[in-house]
């Protein structure tokens, strides 16, 4: 029961991604296209390690880490982009 | 004949479940929430939600989940430390990057505040 | 029974995921404001590795995210600080 459960609430996340990708690729402005391109990485990252608990293989957890740890550097080239105008180098 | 580490695992394994089924709807409705907000300043609450109650607490949930699951053998320990490494390190990125967009979108002056009442900061962007 | 839904389930979420790419691959190149086409680009590599995770190769997933995810946005933001913002039209 438990594995039926697991695969539900990961076309749940599949949903809310691609409700997501529809404000990252029109959006207004150039904020809310980051926050999106955020919230829709954040989510793939439960993603995968949901499935790797349904596939029973423990090295695909791996993979998560970096995925969240580069996602915030996006965040900081944008802002540090916008705010001064150069990126120092 | 009912021991205390049955009940411990029964424990961990309802918690897990409702922590993972409470982070599939709170996505969801930070999914629908980016639409219906109607400026950029508002939807960093929907952000918010969207990460913290959407992808830190599932990820302590399949971490006290995987714990009861003895189908995967001795790995299982892995899985429960991977995951629970991985809710820590989103906790304390989320809220740090979308601050980061959030000053530097408002000291450019890119997006205004629209239905405005005040914005003590810079009167030029109320709307 | 369950073993063919999941399957069915995890094909299907491949689909969306490469559909969802191919257009924001469209949209970067048509884009004139530049720092949004390195935004789409982000975005579409994002999806790229999502697959290569679904096609059971982890290490090309952790090879794949710093590159173009991480390093080559940063790169292009420099180049794009230090020359023009926006496209200009060339009549041709």
């Amino acid at each position: 029961m438990i594995w039926e459960i697991i695969l539900a609430i990961s076309i749940i996340y599949t949903i809310a991604i691609a409700l997501l990708t529809v404000i990252a690729l029109k959006g207004p402005t150039l904020g809310d296209q980051v926050l999106a391109i955020d919230t829709i990485t954040y989510a793939t990252v439960v993603l995968m390690v949901l499935f790797s608990v349904f596939f029973k293989e423990p090295i695909l957890t791996v993979v998560a880490i970096p995925l969240a740890l580069w996602i915030y550097a996006l965040d900081i080239y944008v802002a540090k982009y916008l705010e001064k105008g150069d990126l120092g180098a | 004949m009912i021991s205390v580490l049955d009940i411990v695992e029964l424990i961990l394994k309802f918690v897990g479940l409702g922590l993972i089924i409470l982070g599939g709807f709170a996505s969801l409705i930070s999914a629908i929430g980016f639409h219906r907000f109607r400026n950029f300043y508002l939807r960093l609450h929907a952000t918010t939600i969207g990460t913290i109650w959407g992808c830190v607490y599932p990820l302590i949930g399949i971490s006290l989940l995987s714990i009861t699951l003895n189908d995967l053998g001795a790995s299982r320990w892995f899985i429960a430390g991977a995951s629970f490494i991985t809710a820590l390190i989103i906790l304390i990125l989320a809220p740090a990057g979308s601050h980061a967009i959030a000053r530097a979108i408002h000291k450019s002056k890119t997006a205004r505040v629209q239905p405005c009442i005040a914005d003590l900061l810079d009167k030029d962007l109320c709307g | 029974m369950s073993g063919m839904l999941a399957e069915l389930i995890i094909y299907l979420i491949m689909a969306v995921l490469g559909i969802m790419s191919t257009i924001a691959v469209y949209l970067a190149i048509k884009e004139r404001d530049l720092v949004k086409a390195v935004v789409y680009s982000a975005l579409q590599s994002s999806f790229y590795a999502v697959l290569y995770y679904f096609l059971m190769a982890p290490d090309i997933v952790l090879v794949y995210l710093p590159v173009a995810v991480g390093l080559v946005p940063g790169v292009l933001l420099i180049l794009i600080s230090k020359t023009e913002r926006w496209e200009k039209n060339e009549a041709s």
